[in-house]
């Protein structure tokens, strides 16, 4: 054992130090990197994310509740070591000494908020700052609006129900104020302790308890098993911020699944340079192993020998990868560190696990076959050199390949679904690939002809070893494939999300706009130079039936959840909004659109497709809204996609304008207000004071600042797939370079010029890089339609472009690596040559 | 009376893609321990066939073979490699090194992998005999062709084998080296008291041995029984001196 051991550790010594595991080595060492640096950059993204989203809902988890939280439940939650805070809000009036106002009241205790912060103001509309605690007894902070509507200052008293409170600050944000366009009411933040005493929560008064819960993500998951059973889905609702449908959850998630494409990728890509250099290992240890044998070297000396190589290489490869990938991540934080808060201080060992097993699995799967195949070498060979591993089974290859990149990518992804549909693609895609190529070779044949240039030589060479260029074609192709859906996904995706925040993004809201304040508001912002958007008309109706059918209006959550953008439910009252033009980033999924209506028609309706699902609503059903004592019926006669992501106010219900005529709308319209505009707000709505006004530029701040940080992300993630790529194509050209080897020596031998080798050397891989390069644009638009249609829910295109640049590239790129590939080898002397043969 | 080799009626047939074709006919001989044949014959004659058999290198098709008297054609690959491991010696036409090990290295291969004691002291000491102590940690790409055959020389007798299979070992050297490396191998054949089986079709260099087995077209005629080899050696010692 000994002996063996120190066989193969001195097999490894040479051979690192003469530099032929260097390929094999660097692309476990990539495929290491680049799962760990992705994967603990993503989780370390993904923990800061889901901080900043936790404060949307000032804690991780919340429960809701329209009944008094059970006392005992938050007493288990802190048995249990998380942190707990309560919430009482409900609607209220509250007075001035002249005037009154329809509040939001929020109720807290100590505790609140666990996540985010109170922000207040010095003064009403100025910009508010952190504050450390809450609102003591006794005393309220107020919205800046209510400063306005109640004709109060600070240190003045107000009336909620029957207790007097103190203003005493300018209310800013609360982390869970919510975030709706339509009728919010300005927040009145008091103290727990006198909730009591202003006998609004009484009985008939709708009240929302909520509880916050804090803590590791093990514990509050145990706590809610525990809890669940409890639960009556009637009354509460528990919240994770995972259940996040805002813009930042959205391209939070997207980035995630982009990450995840993006590594999958990048191992693939590493594992087939992995492949190619274990194949190329195992065909240059042919000789030693059948001298081994031949001197009387068992066949388990010889596993030994090699399985030992082969976990040095692993063992090495892992180890500096590990090294690397840490340091990569630690770089990218680092350089990410101005914008995002990403703490190094929890080690996450979940992607060490995974670079692990990326190596370990790439290693030992990618060289099985080889290693199979060196094993079988007999020792006859020492005699006849003709005599090759008598192993050869693609079967057991490909079954090992295709096995450990399937395994690799369900371990990644941990979803067997999304695994499978990308595993099938890809055989789809190289069979595919395969017949392509067949009928690119013949379609040579007929260009090869006539006297032996370098063209001529270039088509021969191709032709005569059409199996293994039609592997090599695939395998290039697949590689710029690949490299091609990385690059294409990168620049559509943040294309897209910059186009959501164009500069002059509306970052202010204003609802609750009526018919007689609209010319005034228009007129005000066109004196001021500000860009405004639309005004769409809004009538609250109450949806009372589908088909005559009553409906539970109770099921929804619009108004208890705000921070949900009304999106996961509908209202008891729903906001009707009515036009004859379809909305910018509106698309109509089902039926037409209502612009063919006509006088006498029954009056109709569109509907946004999620809800349409959630409803059980379909094209041609009669919807029946109550509006103030009117009733309106309405033929469904679409339905709509919405992209909620843009800042713009969307809508459940669109209706024709004549089925609206009788009712009076106040308008919805959103504006954008420079940021070193915003001290003139006050000014600006002063004459507006009953109109809702909604500052959003955090928000946009907040997406904005998420685009950017992903996008820096992607841009990293890009560089590490473009190494891997570059690497497989390294080795497959250093590969094949050893197959022409022999040729080029036998060439050189009959006095061909070097000018000649050479060209028609730089021609071969020229045709393989453009006609690689034209497959991998074709396949790349198929799996970017796959991709962006079904995984990414984004829009596909047409990408013309990449038709001329892949060609282009793969030429430019393939055809340069042959010609260094080739002039390494005729710098080398004929004699060298040949001996090199033998 | 037991013999080193001795072959009673093996053939070999392989498969080819026109069907079955027989590379050896039935051949029968006799090889005793110390003595050194030579066989030769045109290219394509079967003879380095003929050497995989004798060798246990690939098996027979029909016949026995036996080595120091056991029966190789009774014997799995395995068995047959502990045997090669125990009692055989090889030089090859292209010295077959192995390129990432340096020449102490690539003699002490045989003597680590059937685990002998010593190896590299041994190693050593076959370099020294060899000529070759200056160029220890060299690889084979630092060698001439020369130096590679005279390592691999010392590998083959680094085990102190019964047997030596020598397949074409100057076809690969010019006149000078070949001349040193016959000597060289014939001196240390004669000290081993190695049996030698050398396989070329160089006829002088097969002059040199007691025996000639003369293969044709997969057929053995044995043609000329030699002069003893004490005065080859004498020769060979005054050549290598």
């Amino acid at each position: 054992m000994n002996t063996t051991f120190n066989l193969a550790w001195r097999l490894f010594r040479h051979e690192a130090r003469r530099g032929e595991l260097t390929i094999i080595l660097l692309a476990i060492v990539l495929s290491v990197a680049a799962v760990l640096s992705l994967s603990l950059f993503s989780e370390r993204l993904q923990q800061a994310l889901t901080d900043r989203s936790a404060e949307f809902i000032a804690a991780d988890r919340r429960l809701n509740s329209r009944t008094p939280v059970d006392e005992q439940w938050l007493v288990e939650a802190q048995q249990l070591g998380l942190q707990t805070a309560e919430q009482i809000s409900t609607r209220s009036m509250v007075f001035g000494e002249n005037e009154m106002a329809l509040a939001d009241l929020r109720a807290v205790n100590d505790e609140y908020p666990l996540k985010g912060s109170i922000t207040i103001a010095p003064e009403p509309f100025a910009p508010a700052v952190d504050i450390e605690g809450t609102v003591p007894p006794g005393e309220v902070w107020i919205d800046s609006r209510l400063f306005q509507l109640l004709e109060v200052s600070i240190g003045d008293i107000i009336y909620v129900g029957d207790a007097e409170l103190k203003v005493t600050q300018v209310l800013g944000e609360i982390p869970d104020a919510g975030f709706s366009v339509f009728n919010t009411d300005p927040i009145v933040l008091m103290s727990m302790a006198d909730i009591a005493a202003t006998n609004v929560t009484g009985p008939g008064s709708r009240v929302n308890y909520k509880a916050y819960f804090t803590g590791e993500s093990g514990v509050l998951d145990d706590y809610y098993d525990w809890l669940r059973p409890q639960l009556d889905d009637e009354i509460h609702y528990w919240m994770t911020i995972e259940s996040d449908q805002s813009a930042v959850g959205q391209a939070v998630s997207r980035a995630e699944r982009y990450f995840l494409l993006a590594s999958l990728l990048a191992i693939v890509l590493a594992a087939v340079s992995i492949a190619v250099a274990a194949q190329r290992y195992s065909q240059r240890h042919f000789d030693p192993v059948a001298i081994m044998k031949t001197i009387g070297a068992s066949k388990q000396q010889i596993q030994r020998v090699y399985i030992l190589q082969i976990s040095f290489i692993t063992i090495l490869g892992i180890l500096m990868g590990s090294i690397l990938g840490v340091a990569i991540q630690q770089v990218v934080v680092t350089a990410l560190g101005d914008s995002v808060e990403v703490s190094l201080d929890v080690w996450h060992w979940r992607p060490l696990m995974i670079a692990l097993f990326t190596g370990s699995l790439c290693a030992l799967m990618f060289s099985l076959y080889p290693l199979m195949q060196l094993f079988s070498v007999p020792p006859l060979r020492v005699l006849r050199k003709d005599i090759d591993a008598s192993l050869s089974s693609r079967t057991i290859q490909f079954a090992a390949a295709g096995g450990a990149i399937f395994l690799l990518m369900w371990a990644y992804s941990r979803d067997l679904t999304i695994s499978a549909i990308l595993f099938v693609s890809g055989i789809v895609l190289v069979v595919g690939l395969l017949a392509v190529t067949y009928g690119l070779i013949a379609l040579g044949r007929k260009l090869g002809g006539g006297a032996m240039g370098p063209w001529q030589l270039a088509w021969a060479r191709i032709r005569r070893r059409a199996m293994d260029n039609s592997v090599q074609l695939i395998s290039f192709s697949i590689t710029i494939m690949l490299l091609l859906v990385v690059l294409v996904m990168r620049n559509d995706m943040i294309a897209q999300w910059r186009a959501q925040l164009p500069e002059g993004t509306p970052n202010y809201f204003v609802s609750n706009v009526t018919e007689t304040q609209r010319p005034a508001l228009v007129e005000q912002f066109e004196a001021n130079n500000i860009r405004y958007d639309e005004f769409f008309p809004v009538v609250r109706g109450r949806f009372v039936a589908i088909n005559d059918e009553r409906i539970r209006t109770e099921v929804t959550k619009e108004d208890e959840e705000p921070a949900q953008e009304g999106r996961d439910g509908l209202g008891r009252e729903a906001n009707l909004t009515w036009d004859t033009e379809l909305q910018t980033e509106n698309r109509i999924v089902e039926g037409r659109w209502l612009d063919q209506w006509q006088p006498g028609m029954p009056h109709e309706v569109s509907v946004e497709a999620e809800v349409a699902g959630r409803l059980n609503m379909k094209v041609g059903d009669v919807l029946t809204f109550n509006i103030g004592s009117e009733i309106v019926e309405v033929v469904v006669t679409s339905l709509r996609e919405v992209n909620w992501q843009t800042m713009q106010p969307n809508f459940f219900f669109v209706l024709h304008p004549a089925a609206m005529e009788n009712f009076a709308a106040t308008y919805i319209t959103s504006f954008h207000l420079d940021q070193s505009r915003k001290a003139e707000i006050t000014q600006l709505m002063l004459p507006f004071a009953s109109v809702t006004l909604f500052d959003v530029d955090a928000r946009i701040n907040q997406l904005r600042d998420v685009v950017d940080q992903v996008s820096l992300a992607v841009e990293f993630i890009l560089i590490l797939v473009l190494a891997a790529g570059s690497l497989v194509l390294i080795a497959q050209v250093q590969a094949s370079m050893d197959e022409r080897q022999q040729e080029l020596a036998i060439l050189r031998t009959l006095g061909a010029k070097g000018r000649l080798i050479r060209l028609s050397v730089v021609f071969e891989f020229l045709i393989i890089g453009i006609v690689a390069g034209f497959m991998a644009a074709l396949a790349n638009e198929f799996s970017l339609w796959l991709l962006q249609s079904q995984v990414f829910q984004m829009e596909a295109s047409i990408h013309w472009e990449y038709w001329a640049v892949a060609p282009l590239a793969g030429a430019i790129v393939v055809g340069i690596l042959g010609a260094l590939g080739c002039w390494r080898l005729l710098a080398l002397n004929t004699s060298t040559l040949l001996r090199k043969m033998v | 009376m037991q013999y080193m080799i001795e072959t009673k009626s093996i053939t070999k047939t392989v498969n080819t893609s026109e069907g079955s074709l027989q590379i050896l006919q039935p051949i029968s001989f006799e090889v005793k321990a110390g003595e050194s044949i030579a066989i030769v014959g045109a290219s394509g004659s079967g003879k380095s066939t003929l050497l995989g058999l004798l060798a246990g290198l690939d098996e027979v098709t029909t016949g026995e073979v036996y080595l120091d008297g056991q029966g190789l054609h009774t014997m799995d690959e395995e068995q047959r490699a502990q045997l090669r491991g125990d009692k055989v010696g090889f030089i090859f036409q292209s010295f077959m090194l192995v390129q990432s090990l340096t020449a102490l290295e690539n003699i002490m291969l045989p003597a680590e992998i059937n685990g002998l004691d010593k190896p590299k002291q041994r190693a050593l000491e076959i370099l020294e005999q060899v000529g070759l102590s200056h160029r220890a940690h060299h690889y084979p790409n630092q060698l001439s062709g020369g130096e590679q055959q005279r390592v691999a020389i010392a590998r083959a007798f680094i085990t102190q084998p019964k047997i030596l299979f020598a397949d074409e070992p100057t076809g690969n050297l010019d006149a000078a080296n070949s001349d040193k490396i016959e000597a060289l191998l014939f001196d240390l054949n004669q000290q081993n008291k190695t049996t030698l089986v050398l396989v070329t079709h160089d006829n002088e260099l097969a002059a040199k041995c007691q025996r000639q087995l003369n293969m044709h077209a997969g057929e053995l005629t044995e043609t000329i029984v030699h002069s003893p080899s004490e005065s080859l050696v004498t020769d060979c010692q005054r050549e290598a001196s």
